[in-house]
Parts: C-alpha cells; structure tokens; sequence
C-alpha cells in the first residue's frame, strides 16, 4: 500500500525525484509547472546552465607531521568544548581568507567545510582543473588534506565532498542525477532521522528525494525538507558570507629558540606572507604594524613598525620590519613571535605621474611617504617630523612638530594651481605682527643662562646689543608666564643671537636663539 | 671659445658636456640676490647637485642666504620635501666639533615662525634628527626631496663623492654646511662658497664652480635687516 502512494505522489509533487536525466526528459510532456527552481524539468531545460557554481570542500584530515592542525580528531558532539570549538573556527576562517583569493564569496561550515561560489572567476583560475588544484595546493600549505566537488548549489557541492565523490556538475540538470548514488550520511542529518530512514530502506539521496514530499515533511519535519530543497535548488541557498576580520593577528611557534635577527625575520617569513594574502583580500593596507617577540623568561619584545600611509607591500613591511629589528636589542632567544596589525585602512590607488620626481617640476608622489618610512624605520618614529606654526607670543610655544603629511593634489595642474591659492592665502591671513628678521631661525629648546659684565651679557666676548628691544610678557593664565625684553645681540665673530633680560628681579640675561 | 659651426654649437649646448672654462647650461634656481646670481655659474643655485657652504661660525648669515630659494622651492604647486638633516647642536656654538656623547647637548630647532614669516611654506618640512650621512643619503637619493640641508661633522671626500651621486639621482638640491678649515680639503661638490659675516649681510667666496669662475661678493639683506642693526 505505502509504496505504491509514495509513487504517486512523487510523480505529482516532487520533481527533484527523477533519478536519472533520461527518464525525466520522458516524463517532461505532462507536468511541468514551471517554477524558478524547477527550471530544469522545462522541456529543453537540459543545456540551462546554472547562473551560480559552488565549489565544496571539505577538509578530509589534518597530515599527522607539521603544518597547523585545528580539526578535531572526531567530529564534534554537540556542546563539547567551546574552546576547542573556536579553535575550529578560526582555523577555518584562516582558510577561508586564502579562499578568498580565489572569490569573495567565501561561506564557513564548521566544522570542517567551505563553500565558495567561482561562477565569476573560475576563468581566471584557468578553469575547474587549475581552481581544484590551486585550492588542493591552499590546503597542503596548512598541512589539510581536503576533497573539492563543484556543483550549481553549495549544499551538493559540499554533501559531495563529504561523501567523496568530487564530480564537477555545472548545470541544474544534471545534478540530481549526480546526486542519486550518494549516501545519505553526507547530509549529516540526526542519527535518529538517519536510522528511521534507514529501517524503510532508504540510504542514498537518490532514494530520498523518491520518498512523498508531504509525508517527508509528517514523518521527519520540514526542516530536513528544507534541507532537500536547498540541495536540488528547488529553494535557494541563502548563507552568510565569510567577512575577514579588521585586524590580522597570528602567532608563530618556533621550531627552536633563535637569536639572530636574520634568523627571526627569516621565520617571520610566515606570517607575513598570511598577512599579504589578507591585505589583498581586503583591499586594503596597513598603517601600524606590532611584532610581540616572545622568550622564555623575561617580558615579551615589542617592536612597532609605524607607517606614514596604508601599506600592502609584503616586501617593503619585510624590509622595514628588518630595520626596526636590526636596532632591537633582545633580552634572551626568541620563542614565539607574533605579528598584528592595527585596524586597516582601505587603500587609494593613485594614478602615476608622467615625470619623474623632480623633472620638468613633477612632484614627488609615492617617494615622499617612502623616504619618511624608511627614515622612521631606522631612526624611530620621534627622529623625523614636520614643523608647524602655533598660535600664540611665547616663543616656546610657537611651534610645534607634526606628523608629515603628503599633501593630496588632484591629478593635473589645475588641482594644483588651486592648492597653492589657498595655501597663499592662508599665509597672508597669518602674518605675525613682527617682521621677519626680528625672530632668529634657530631656537635652543631651553634658554641658555649667559654670563654678565656690568649688566651686560658675555658670551665668549662681550656682546653688543642693536636695535630697540622688543618686550613679550605674556602667559600668565597658565602658569608658564614670562616677562622679557628680547635683544638682537651680536658676537665678536659677527654672529646675531637672540637674547634676552629678565623684567623680573634678579634680570639675568639668556640666550634663545641663533639668527641662521 | 667660439664655434663657427651652428651644429657643433647646437650640441655643446647638452648640459652633459662641460667644456672647461664655460659654464655648462645646467638648470638653477635664482638666488634670490642679484648680485649673486652675476657671479654664479649658470645665474644661479643649481637645480640638482650638492653644494658646499663653508662657515666660520654657526650662524653667519648662511641660513639667510638659502631662504629665498628654498621660499620659492616650498611654494610651488608640485613641491617635494625640504629635509633638515641633523640639525647642529648648540654645545659650543659652532660647527665642526666632534659628536659629544654627553646629555649637555641641546638640539636646535629650525624656528617655524621665522620661516613662515621668511615665505617658506612649512608643511614641506622635514626635520630629520640623525647625525648620521646615512639619512642625508637617503634624502638626497630618494627622489622625495627637492632641497636636503645637513650640517656634517666631518665627512670624508669618498662620502661626499656619494652623496653628489645620490643628489644627481634624485634630481635634489643637497647643501652641506661645513667648517671653514675644510676649505683645505678636495670636494666633489658642484659648487663650493665660503661665507663670512658682515654688519649687513654675509661676504661669499666661490672656492669651486663649474665653470671656473672665481671671486668674492658681498651679499647684503633686505633692508629690515639693517633696521634692526642700526
């Protein structure tokens, strides 16, 4: 009696049931409703490729020697461990980013899987062969062994993986029929759901999707029906999108303790090429990079790598992480090293100049961030700066270090031109009130006390004051108050100093500055 | 020296070939002060190049004799770094003293307001605190900067032979402040002046030019500067 009902309704209601091609093409001339996920029971509807081709892989075991194992030796039961279960997690998330090359449509299935759709780009990877291969290759380079099916829907593609069978179906109407022989322990449904099955005879998904869809759904609930639909793409597949995270931070054991800079940066090596393949799936750079080097007894080593504009250059991070290291003195051999990365920047492409810097009055363009990361790689981000002009009468206060920045001018001169007006006008709005040759170019960073003669200041030979004095007391909300009158002096040797009188008792004389 | 030949002519105008005597058509900067720019080769700082400025003392008038050039190199719409490199010391007040490793040593500063207020746009500025020769290499090679200033203890002509390439390269004004008892040493340097001080301006000697030419001038500034002095 059931049998002969779950013929009939099969053949009304569920047309993901033909077990083979040929006998679905029999059937097509009476009843094809035509839905968009049935598209392939059309007449005809055999040569319709699907518009979506996932590729599943599942992560078979991790290789016993080497490499970084996170898969757990059993598959997970439900609840057991978070911690271990995080692990998983972000094992696969670092495999995900490496897919990421290849599209950005990259899916988690912890706790071994992952699904990517290369409609889009599987050309460029020279075809299925060179996709297969240069994933398989992404995972021997983690030391996993993995198993790639492609397939129009992320759950066939993925359920074939599992089971083994890494067949390559690219349109709709082959797939159930691809589908067919497959056991139904790929599914990873319930064990309860799968021995129930199991007592009616049922074992593959070819069987499966034969079974009523009404009754399916009485029997073993609709979630598994869903399931089933999601595999045939009666329903679409809707899956969350793998996102990489904003900072990239990845530790690296040593095999054994290294003391050598060389050494170290040689088995940074690693990391950074993670980090390259990071950066370039995000598109984006890096202005601030930290390298924790960590030993066995004293306080980890921390060595900063600051940057002037978002960098994605592995090479150029290498070499100037070198420099940084190369001045670091290290307490005891290294462990662990560790490399992370302050949130990114999304990185600007900029078009290149026609003229080399400096020919036919061309700028500077990507030299001059590059001259100042050199620089600070070397000598520490403190060692260069740019100077700025402060509001405000103390001398001690008008200046100012800042942080160099590349001024970004439009492409042409008319970007330019533009620039330079208002820089000008800026500059007429902030004329000082005295003249220029009234202020020296150099400042001491602290006045330097001088001696004195009869009241008059010495400084390896009298000195002799010209001109009117110009008086500057100011400061007294904030504690830094001064009252002096400020001299233009000049030495035996004709060199002009800038000096200055104390008002206040007991008017000792100081030198300030040097007039270049 | 006078060529009959258009063509013959027309060639020795390259800028690569110096013929002795004359000066080569090399690209310069105008001074600034016309009376100087009569007496240098070319009317003019040269565009790319390293100079040598040789001072009795720290502070004789050098830095004045540079600010209308590097004003108007800051100013342009395309301007590349001005790179102080190792700004000296004030220990002794005067150049050429061997580096003091002891605390009693105070960095200048290039006093922002005197520069602005001299025209010198200030977001072109760099101030590398290095007294090394490896930054001022780096600056004058890296095609980033369009004027590098250092003030160097005592570099060997070897190194100064390397930072004129390196100046060449990246098409870089490079200027090197040196004692005036380097004036005994041979340089590589395109042009060489020695500058003493004077009430109202600075007296400059062409020591060595491209072209030959030879001389003492006397530079005297803007009429404020005589204000104040009087």
């Amino acid at each position: 009696m059931r049998p002969r009902v779950i013929q009939q309704e099969s053949e009304r209601q569920a047309p993901a049931s033909a077990p083979v091609p040929g006998s679905a093409r029999a059937r097509t001339g009476r009843l094809t409703p035509l839905k968009p996920g049935a598209l392939w029971r059309f007449p005809g509807a055999s040569s319709v490729v699907s518009t979506e081709l996932w590729v599943g892989l599942h992560l078979c075991e991790s290789n016993s020697e080497g490499g970084d194992t996170f898969l757990p030796e059993r598959p997970l039961a439900q609840g057991q461990g978070a911690a271990r279960h995080e692990q998983v997690v972000q094992g696969l998330e670092r495999l995900a980013m490496r897919a990421q090359q290849f599209t950005p449509r990259v899916s988690l299935v912890p706790p071994d899987g992952l699904v990517l759709e290369v409609k889009g780009s599987l050309h460029l990877f020279n075809g299925v062969e060179g996709l297969s291969h240069a994933l398989a290759n992404e995972c021997a380079s983690m030391g996993l062994k993995s198993m790639v099916a492609l397939a129009p829907t992320p759950l066939a593609a993925l359920v074939a993986a599992r089971a083994g069978k890494p067949f390559v179906v690219m349109d709709m109407a082959r797939l159930v029929g691809q589908l067919t022989p497959l056991s139904l322990i790929a599914l990873r449904w319930p064990q309860e759901t799968l021995e129930r099955l199991a007592r009616m005879g049922v074992r593959t998904i070819g069987q499966v999707l034969r079974l009523p869809r009404a009754g399916f759904a009485r029997r073993f609930g609709t979630e598994q029906l869903a399931i089933l639909d999601r595999l045939t793409g009666r329903n679409p597949d809707l899956r969350d999108r793998f996102h990489a995270r904003e900072r990239f931070r990845r530790r690296r054991e040593l095999p054994y303790e290294l003391e050598n800079h060389d050494a170290i940066l040689a088995a940074l090596a690693p990391l950074f090429a993670d980090l390259g393949k990071f950066l370039e799936a995000r598109q984006s750079g890096v202005m601030e990079l930290e390298c924790l080097l960590r030993n066995r007894h004293a306080s980890p080593t921390s060595c900063v790598l600051r940057l002037a504009t978002p960098m994605a250059d592995v090479c150029r991070l290498t070499e100037l992480l070198g420099e940084r290291l190369n001045v670091l003195s290290l307490p005891e051999p290294v462990r662990i090293c560790e490399l992370r990365s302050s949130s990114l920047v999304a990185r600007v492409l900029s078009s290149s100049h026609i003229w080399q810097p400096g020919e036919h009055g061309g700028g500077s363009g990507v030299q001059a961030m590059e001259l100042i990361e050199r620089l600070r790689a070397r000598l520490g981000p403190e060692a260069v700066h740019g100077l700025r002009v402060l509001p405000g009468h103390r001398p001690e206060n008008a200046w100012g270090v800042t942080e160099p920045i590349e001024v970004r001018r439009g492409a042409g001169g008319r970007g330019s031109a533009s620039g330079g007006r208002t820089r000008a006008a800026h500059e007429v709005a902030a004329q000082p009130p005295w003249p220029a040759f009234r202020r020296p170019m150099w400042l001491l960073p602290a006045p330097k006390l001088l001696s004195e003669r009869d009241r008059l200041p010495r400084r390896r030979g009298p000195l002799r004051l010209l001109g009117e004095p110009e008086r500057i007391e100011t400061g007294w909300w904030d504690g830094g108050e001064i009252a002096r009158d400020y001299y233009t002096a000049v030495d035996l040797h004709g060199v002009r100093l800038w000096v200055f009188r104390e008002r206040n008792p007991p008017h000792r004389w100081y030198l300030h500055g040097v007039f270049g | 020296m006078s060529t009959t030949t258009p063509e013959l002519a027309r060639l020795l105008e390259h800028p690569a070939i110096w013929r002795g005597r004359t000066a080569a058509r090399t690209e310069v900067l105008p001074t600034g002060f016309a009376a100087l720019d009569e007496c240098l080769p070319g009317k003019g700082w040269p565009r790319t190049g390293l100079i040598e400025i040789l001072v009795a003392r720290f502070g004789s008038g050098e830095l004045y004799l540079l600010l209308p050039v590097l004003a108007a190199l800051t100013c342009r719409p395309a301007a590349r770094w001005c790179v102080w490199v190792a700004p000296p010391a004030e220990q002794k007040a005067r150049l050429a003293r061997p580096a003091d490793k002891s605390r009693d040593f105070y960095p200048l500063t290039p006093f922002a307001p005197a520069l602005a207020a001299h025209g010198v746009a200030l977001e072109r500025m760099l101030v590398v605190r290095d007294p090394s020769l490896w930054s001022f290499e780096q600056a004058l090679g890296s095609g980033a900067s369009d004027v590098a200033m250092a003030w160097a203890r005592s570099p060997r002509t070897r190194e100064i032979r390397r930072l004129q390439l390196a100046a060449e390269r990246g098409k870089t004004l490079g200027v090197l402040f040196r004692p005036q008892r380097a004036a005994r040493e041979p340089s590589p340097a395109v042009l060489r002046i020695a500058l003493e001080s004077r009430p109202a301006g600075v007296c400059v000697t062409l020591l060595k030019s491209r072209g030959g030419a030879r001389g003492s001038i006397e530079v005297s500034w803007t009429p404020g500067w005589s204000r104040v002095g009087s």
